[in-house]
């Protein structure tokens, strides 16, 4: 038993000189191969910004016809000339990306101010057991508070979540079937999976009473997307509630970005239901986070209407310039508060704003 | 539950920490719940298929011992043992492809059926089920006394370290052990770490390094140059090697670390100086399975010459579709039994060709080596190939497009990889890496292991392939 001792201990020295070596000559280079989006944290930090916004799809998409490719981030920082503000936008990423990023910029870094995006959608069963987790919870190994080679071990040893395709679907399947609507009134349906089903076999009727299938596919889209409950146990609670604690230790400012959500659409297709359950979430996140030190919520929950939103056939947060401008016109008055001294004069912008033509279908 | 994974390093510890605390006569049921989770791991239900063979066997088992004296009886229950378990592996391994290829030959006479099916093969079966049948067989041949221990016969069925890919027991090996009473030994420990860890070295480091060119060219064929194909055809020998040399090995350090010694599968496979050897070499658990309950009843060497031929191409046929169920596999079974009767043909005819004289005898060696390795590589497409298309699309490419196409560029890294690995291949010819570390001094010991730890985790592919036997 001694020897075992002892050879414990010299494994332990073994893996402290490993670490070492691993940390100072190839930590790097696996951090730019397989958790490339350090990178943007540090793009951050070699660009001294002050301000950061983490972004996901909605700050990178434009319809196909726009000239104007510019995001919302871009519209926000023109109000701010004098002010560096960054962008950290990833596709499909979510509040647990963005901790990991933002956990990542040394605390010597010029950041005050982070806006954060808060998508209605991204706590729902369908983006939180998403099948793109299993390659977004790999790159975040990497990133882990642990010693790096503990880290690469880790990563070497799938710690991360590894499912296919199917599993992810099972899980989401699973949710949608257990999880509970919590109605307070009386609802015919127990459950996302009951109503998606009961809206596809009645389907979508025009007011000639016809029915749409295109329509009826899109609405149970909708009830997917936006038929859930928010509660303190959904993991992307924990998530901004994590951001909240890592901002309030760090100082800095936090702005929660809540997205514009196509309202028309889903009263369209669905109708109070569906309303209620996203006005019930929408409230649940005002609540939670809007009355805490340090955070405020920029509500475009319903500020953007049906016609400026790019994907007519799917629930996205993608929208055209005019959507885009508005949303980042209300986030740049909330930060104007951090920045008053550097807010530009708005006439100029709000002009522009004015002279884009809503996008007509 | 895979070994490369993080269940795994936190699961055998356990395991084997739980095996020393406890007392021998609790071992079982331990080691018997850990292999459960172990197997549950990936499907659970897949259990209850796993329960089937193993009341069935353990019955038969029992009953041909009760009827020992009578030879008719025994041989029922060993048939309807034998069966059964067949039964199992032709429904869950051999229906979808059954299926599959009466639709087609329905549709090229012209009827429209849909016979096929869509049965998901639970994982290990070919291996448990053999191993099951080794068990019934040495019972029926009176080399075998009965399991009357339900528990330890599940055990010997699920030991989890072989449970998935072997290697393919026999009672007379781990159902003794799993009797024995077993101490705590440093030496075990010692031996057990340094299996695993050469076994991780071998599969994370370079099999999966390998895997990464291999899945890339044999998915793009169209855009590399006979060059890389012929390139890929290498690495994919030793991704094929190094992936289920690296498990076996894993599966040996991890029995080890709980004293037990399972057996070796494989003698530096790529050694060899013939075919013959090589399957001496390569598998060894599936090899000396279809000698002893093939090859042997069917009359072995001791026949004929048309006869024996007959016998390889039987044992031959049968390994191939074992690994699985496609005409691919039979192709490749029934290619390595042709080469190993044309060598016994051109040995006859030519008696001294096999033998090197004169003043290069090593040199001779290494030809002959270089040419089974070559021949084995050939086969692997076969293998590898998902379907005739593929296989007839590789071997074109191989050899029709050295002009067009990309050149596969391939990191200094993963020749270092490789490298190190087929000299390691050399040093451990005649033994294994627990053994041949055992006499180098403490420096150098701990230098390989520090050098073995680092590579395993920090220059370890992320890509995690499956272990490529799991599919069998």
């Amino acid at each position: 038993m001694k020897k075992l001792l002892i050879r414990i201990g010299m494994v332990l020295a073994m893996l402290l000189l490993l670490n070492w070596v691993y940390s100072k000559w190839f930590f790097e280079k696996d951090l730019r191969t397989h958790s490339d989006i350090v990178e943007l944290s540090w793009q951050v930090v070699d660009d001294s910004c002050r301000i950061i916004y983490l972004g996901e799809s909605s700050n990178n998409h434009f319809g196909d016809d726009e000239p104007n490719h510019r995001k919302i981030s871009n519209f926000t920082a023109d109000y701010f000339p004098t002010v560096k503000m960054g962008d950290l936008t990833k596709e499909a990423s979510h509040a647990q990306t963005h901790y990991y990023l933002l956990k990542h910029i040394p605390k010597e870094s010029t950041v005050e101010t982070v806006v954060e995006t808060m998508n209605l959608r991204s706590f729902g069963a369908g983006w939180i057991y998403s099948d793109l987790e299993t390659a977004l919870r790999k790159q975040l190994v990497l990133l882990e508070d642990y010693p790096s080679l503990m880290n690469r071990f880790l990563l070497a040893f799938e710690a991360y979540p590894v499912k296919t395709k199917d599993e992810w679907n099972a899980l989401v399947m699973e949710h949608w079937r257990n999880d509970p609507l919590g109605f307070p009134y009386d609802f015919e349906w127990d459950n996302t999976h009951q109503w998606d089903s009961v809206m596809a076999w009645r389907g979508w009727h025009d007011a000639e009473g016809r029915r749409d299938q295109q329509k009826t596919e899109l609405a149970c889209h909708y009830i997917k997307s936006y038929g859930f409950q928010i509660t303190d146990e959904n993991p992307r609670v924990k998530d901004f509630d994590a951001i909240v604690e890592l901002c309030h230790e760090r100082g800095w400012n936090l702005v929660f970005n809540l997205m514009a959500e196509n309202v028309d659409k889903a009263n369209e297709l669905v109708g109070k239901d569906l309303m209620f359950l996203m006005q019930r979430n929408r409230e649940y996140l005002l609540n939670r986070y809007g009355h805490l030190p340090g955070v405020t919520i920029v509500d475009n929950f319903d500020l953007v209407r049906d016609a400026e939103f790019i994907d007519q056939n799917w629930t996205t947060e993608h929208y055209y310039e005019y959507g885009r401008r508005l949303i980042a016109d209300h986030l740049a008055e909330t930060l104007k508060q951090f920045y008053p001294t550097d807010y530009h004069n708005p006439d100029s912008l709000r002009f522009a704003v004015r002279q884009v033509e809503p996008h007509l279908p | 539950m895979v070994f490369n994974s993080i269940a795994f390093v936190v699961f055998l510890p356990i395991v084997v920490l739980l095996f020393y605390l406890l007392p021998h006569k609790w071992r079982w049921l331990m080691l018997l719940a850990a292999s459960c989770v172990f197997y549950m791991w990936f499907v659970p239900k897949y259990i209850l298929i796993l329960l089937v063979t193993i009341v069935i066997d353990y019955a038969a088992g029992i009953l041909m011992e009760r009827y020992a004296d009578e030879p008719r009886k025994k041989k029922t229950f060993m048939i309807i043992s034998i069966v059964s378990t067949l039964t199992v592996l032709l429904v869950f391994k051999y229906l979808n492809f059954i299926t599959e290829n009466l639709d087609q030959l329905c549709a090229s006479l012209g009827m429209e059926t849909h016979l096929v099916t869509h049965i998901i093969l639970p994982i290990g079966l070919s291996f448990h089920t053999f191993q099951s049948m080794s068990y019934v067989i040495e019972v029926y041949r009176g080399h075998q006394k009965a399991e009357r221990h339900f528990g330890y016969y599940s055990l010997y069925v699920m030991f989890f370290p072989q449970l998935v890919t072997g290697p393919i027991e026999r009672p007379g090996n781990l159902l003794r052990q799993l009797h024995e009473k077993k101490e705590f030994r440093y030496e075990n420990i010692s031996k057990g770490m340094r299996l695993i860890l050469f076994g991780f070295f071998v599969k994370m480091v370079v099999a999966d390094h390998l895997g990464e060119y291999v899945d890339e060219v044999y998915g793009h064929l169209d855009e590399y140059n006979s060059w890389s194909v012929l390139l890929c055809m290498v690495f994919y020998s030793f991704q094929i090697y190094c992936d289920f040399f690296g498990y076996s090995t894993i599966a040996l350090g991890s029995a080890k670390l709980m004293g037990f010694d399972i057996t070796d599968n494989f003698r530096s496979p790529y050694l060899s100086k013939s075919i013959a050897e090589f399957w001496h070499r390569w598998h060894i658990s599936l090899s000396t399975w279809f000698r002893d309950y093939v090859y042997i009843p069917l009359g072995g060497s001791r026949v004929k010459f048309g006869r024996w031929a007959f016998n390889i191409m039987v044992v031959f046929v049968l390994s191939g579709i074992w690994h699985g169920a496609a005409w691919t596999f039979l192709l490749w079974g029934f290619a390595h039994g042709l080469l190993h009767i044309a060598e016994k043909v051109l040995r006859r005819a030519l008696p001294n060709s096999g033998r090197v004289k004169g003043a290069y005898p090593l040199v001779g060696n290494a030809l002959r080596v270089v040419k089974t390795f070559l021949l084995v590589t050939l086969f692997w497409v076969m293998f590898r190939a998902t379907d005739f298309e593929h296989l007839r699309s590789i071997f074109v490419t191989a050899f029709t497009n050295f002009d067009g196409g990309e050149q596969m560029s391939v990191k200094p890294g993963t020749w270092l990889c490789l490298g190190l690995f087929i000299l390691s291949d050399i040093l451990l010819r005649n033994t294994r890496f627990d053994a041949w570390c055992e006499d180098k001094p403490l420096v150098m010991r701990w230098m390989i292991y520090a050098v073995l730890v680092f590579m395993v985790i920090a220059c370890s592919s992320v890509c995690n392939f499956p272990f490529i036997y799991f599919q069998f």
